[in-house]
C-alpha cells in the first residue's frame, strides 16, 4: 500500500534507529535485510546506510571493540555480539516526544468512527500499555490532541465495500451547485485529512473523484463487484484539492473581513491591498461554483473576474431580495409578524428603491 | 572527511550506556574519533554539549557526577534508561503500526517511528501488516503550519511565546504574548489554547493566522495549566455550531440539502417551497445568503435584517 511515513534522513532519527537496531540484531543472527527493513518501517537503502555506520561504532572507553556487523545485501551478520554488553543492548525507554507522537496518534485513530470495534479495542489496550511503559514521559502527550471527523455509518459501509471489493451507490451533495446527485462509485481508499474522504472511480464522470463522507446523503452497497481501473495513488499530503493549470482563473477582492478566503481556498496568489484586504487569484474547473462565495462575502468582498460570475451573483441577490417583498405581504397576515413588522418595513422600503 | 553526526552520536551513546563508572570529558574525547578530530577545545566543547542535548532529546537519561577530585563525569545508567517490560499481542502491534504512520509532520513522524522501533527491539510482534488489519483506512494528521513545531516544544517545556497574530477580520497582525497550554487539531486545522498575557485571559489561536516566527522567551512559566482545555468548544462557537436559538426559513423544494440535514422540523408547503426550523448560531446569516433566492428567512427579525443587509451589499456589487 501507499504511504510510507514522512521521514527525512537526519542524524537524530538515524541515531535513534541505530540504537534500536543493535538491540534487535543482537538477538537475530543472519536476519534478512528485507525483514529488518520492514520491521523498522524503513527502506532497504536506509537500512544499508545504517549498516555502513554501525561498524564505526563501539561501546567501551579505550580499546573497546567496534561492532563487527556486515551484510551481503541479503542477510546481516554480527560477528562479535559480545562487543555490546548484555545490559547495553537492552531496549531503551521512550523519550517524551516519542511517547507523545505515538500516544496522540493512537488516541486520534481510536476516535475514528469507522474503526472496527475489535481494532479499536486492540488500540485502546495497546495505548494503555504504552502509557504505562512510558511512565512520566507520557505526560507531555496531554498537550496535543487530534479529532478526526467522519460519519460513522457511511464510513463503515465504504470500509466494507473496499474490503469486499463491491460497488457503491451514493447520493452526494455538491455545495458548488447546491444539488444532490446519484452516482455509482468503485471505492479505492479512505483518507482522513481533517475530514474523511473516499477516493473512488466515479462511473458517472468516468474519472477519479474524491468524496467527503459528511456530504454523502445516502449510501448503498451494491451486489456488483467494484472494478476501478488501475490508477496510481496520488500523494495527498499537499491537500486534496489540486487545481489544474488549465482551469479558468478567478480574481476576488476582499476587505479585511474577507481575508479568510485565502485560508480556505487554495490559490495562486494573494496580494495585499491598501485597505487591509487581499486580491486573491485562484483557479477552478467550474467558476460558476464560486457564486456561493460571492454571495457569502457580502460587503466583505467581490468577484473581479470573470465578469459573468460577478453578474450572476448580483442577479441572484436581486432575485432573493425580490422574494422578501412577496413573503412580507403574506407574512403580515399568515405569520402575524406584527412584532417585527416595523424593522422589516424599513428594509422593504429600501429594497423597493433598488 | 568529516565524520557523520549520526556516527558521533551513536558512539557517545554507546560509551555512556556501556560504562559502569562516570567518564570524564577528557576520557570521552579520547575514545571517540570524531572528538579526537576536533581542532580546538572550544569546538570540542560545543560539539559535546550539543551532542548531549541531542541524546537527551532521544530520551537518554545522562547523569552528571562529580568525582572526589572535583572532575565531572558522565554516564547513562541502565536502570534509568531501560524500557519497562511491555508485551503486546499481534493485534495491538498492528494497531500501533497504523497509528505510527499518521503524522505528516517530520519531527513527530520521526518520533513515532522511533517509538515503534524501540518497541520492536523490545519484541513487538511484526507479522501483521497494519493496512491489511485495518481495511482501507488511511488516517493522516496534516501539519502545514510552520509555527506548529516551536509551539509544540513551548507547550511541552512550558515556555512563554511571542508571535504576530492576525485576527480573522484584522488587516494587520499584532504581537501576542502567550503562555501556551495545548495544541488541538480539529477539522484539519491546528489551534493553540493558552493564557494571553496582555489580555489577562484564556485565548484560542488558529495557527494559520500566525505570521512570522514564534519566539520563545527564556524562563519557564509557573502558572498552572488547566487539565481540560476547551479548544473545540471555542472553535465550534466561532463556526456557529453552538446555537442556542432557532430560526424559521422557507427553502425551495429540492434545494439546500445541508440545511435540511440540520433542520429540527420540515413542513412541505406544496407550492414549491418547504418551511424549516433550523438552529440559529453565529454565522447563520452568511451561510443562508449562500443559497441566494432559494432561501427566505421568516424569523427572527434580526436574522432577516442581517440576511437582507448582506443581499443588498451583493446586489449593489
Amino acid at each position: 500500500m501507499a504511504g510510507k511515513p514522512v521521514r527525512p534522513t537526519n542524524a537524530i532519527d538515524q541515531t535513534r534507529r541505530m540504537l534500536s537496531l543493535v538491540t534487535y540484531l543482537k538477538e537475530r543472527p543472519g536476519a534478512r535485510v528485507e525483514d529488518v527493513a520492514r520491521a523498522f518501517g524503513i527502506t532497504e537503502d536506509e537500512l544499508v546506510s545504517d549498516l555502513d555506520v554501525l561498524p564505526m561504532c563501539g561501546t567501551s572507553f579505550r580499546g573497546g571493540d567496534l561492532l563487527d556487523i556486515d551484510t551481503d545485501g541479503e542477510r546481516i551478520w554480527w560477528h562479535n555480539p559480545a562487543a555490546l554488553g548484555e545490559e547495553t543492548a537492552e531496549p531503551l525507554r521512550l523519550a517524551a516526544d516519542e511517547a507523545t507522537a505515538l500516544l496522540v496518534a493512537a488516541r486520534a485513530v481510536s476516535t475514528l468512527p469507522g474503526l472496527r470495534e475489535s481494532d479499536r479495542q486492540a488500540l485502546l489496550r495497546a495505548t494503555a500499555k504504552v502509557e504505562t511503559a512510558a511512565g512520566e514521559q507520557a505526560g507531555a502527550s496531554s498537550r496535543l490532541s487530534v479529532t478526526f471527523e467522519a460519519e460513522g455509518g457511511v464510513f463503515a459501509d465504504v470500509d466494507r465495500a473496499i474490503s469486499e471489493r463491491r460497488r457503491l451507490w451514493i447520493r452526494y451533495y455538491s455545495p458548488a451547485r447546491d444539488e444532490l446527485t446519484e452516482r455509482e462509485i468503485d471505492p479505492i481508499r479512505l483518507v482522513s485529512v481533517g475530514h474523511t474522504y473516499v477516493e473512488a472511480w466515479c462511473r458517472r464522470s468516468e474519472a477519479r473523484r474524491t468524496f467527503r463522507l459528511d456530504r454523502v446523503a445516502e449510501i448503498k452497497i451494491l451486489d456488483e463487484p467494484s472494478a476501478p481501473p488501475e490508477v496510481e495513488l496520488r500523494d495527498l499530503s499537499e491537500g486534496l484539492v489540486q487545481p489544474a493549470a488549465e482551469d479558468p482563473e478567478v480574481v476576488v477582492e476582499v476587505g479585511p473581513g474577507g481575508r479568510w478566503v485565502a485560508e480556505y481556498y487554495p490559490h495562486d496568489s494573494a496580494d495585499e491591498l491598501s485597505d487591509g484586504g487581499l486580491r486573491i487569484t485562484l483557479r477552478t474547473p467550474d467558476p460558476a461554483s464560486l457564486r456561493r462565495l460571492a454571495l457569502r462575502l457580502g460587503r466583505d468582498g467581490r468577484i473581479v473576474s470573470p465578469r459573468d460570475l460577478a453578474d450572476s451573483a448580483r442577479e441572484a441577490a436581486r432575485e432573493a431580495l425580490a422574494a422578501y417583498d412577496g413573503v412580507e405581504a403574506q407574512g403580515a397576515q399568515a405569520a402575524g409578524a406584527g412584532r417585527d413588522g416595523q424593522g422589516d418595513g424599513r428594509y422593504d422600503r429600501q429594497e423597493q428603491g433598488l | 572527511m568529516a565524520i557523520a553526526k549520526a556516527e558521533r552520536l551513536m558512539n557517545l551513546a554507546l560509551c555512556l550506556l556501556g560504562t559502569r563508572r562516570p567518564l570524564s570529558k577528557r576520557e570521552l574525547r579520547e575514545s571517540i574519533e570524531a572528538y579526537l578530530e576536533a581542532n580546538s577545545d572550544d569546538s570540542f566543547n560545543r560539539m559535546f554539549e550539543r551532542d548531549k542535548d541531542d541524546l537527551r532529546e532521544l530520551g537518554l537519561v545522562i547523569e552528571t557526577v562529580e568525582n572526589l577530585d572535583g572532575e565531572v563525569g558522565y554516564l547513562a545508567r541502565r536502570d534509568s534508561n531501560r524500557l519497562p517490560p511491555i508485551t503486546l499481542d499481534a493485534e495491538e502491534a498492528a494497531a500501533l503500526g497504523l497509528a505510527a504512520k499518521v503524522w505528516q509532520q517530520a519531527r513527530l513522524a520521526g518520533a513515532a517511528s522511533g517509538a515503534l522501533q524501540k518497541l520492536r527491539a523490545a519484541g513487538l510482534p511484526e507479522d501483521v501488516d497494519p493496512y491489511e488489519a485495518h481495511g482501507a483506512l488511511e488516517p493522516r494528521i496534516p501539519v502545514h503550519e510552520a509555527s506548529f513545531e516551536p509551539l509544540m516544544l513551548a507547550c511541552r517545556d512550558r515556555r512563554p511565546v511571542v508571535f504576530d497574530y492576525r485576527k480573522a477580520t484584522a488587516a494587520r497582525p499584532e504581537p501576542r504574548h502567550v503562555e501556551p497550554w495545548a495544541l488541538e487539531c480539529w477539522r484539519g486545522h491546528w489551534y493553540l489554547a493558552g493564557f494571553d498575557r496582555d489580555r489577562g485571559a484564556e485565548r484560542v489561536f488558529r495557527l494559520s493566522r500566525i505570521t512570522g516566527k514564534v519566539r520563545s522567551r527564556g524562563a519557564r512559566f509557573t502558572a498552572p495549566v488547566p487539565d481540560v482545555v476547551t479548544v473545540r468548544e471555542t472553535v465550534a462557537g466561532w463556526a456557529g455550531e453552538t446555537a442556542d436559538r432557532s430560526a424559521l426559513i422557507r427553502l425551495r423544494t429540492g434545494a439546500g440539502y445541508p440545511l435540511r440535514a440540520k433542520a429540527t422540523s420540515v413542513r412541505e408547503l406544496g407550492d414549491g417551497w418547504d418551511e424549516l426550523e433550523i438552529p440559529y448560531g453565529h454565522g447563520l446569516d452568511a451561510w443562508l445568503v449562500e443559497f441566494g433566492p432559494d432561501v427566505v428567512v421568516l424569523e427572527p427579525a434580526e436574522l432577516r435584517a442581517d440576511v437582507v443587509d448582506r443581499l443588498r451589499a451583493v446586489a449593489k456589487g
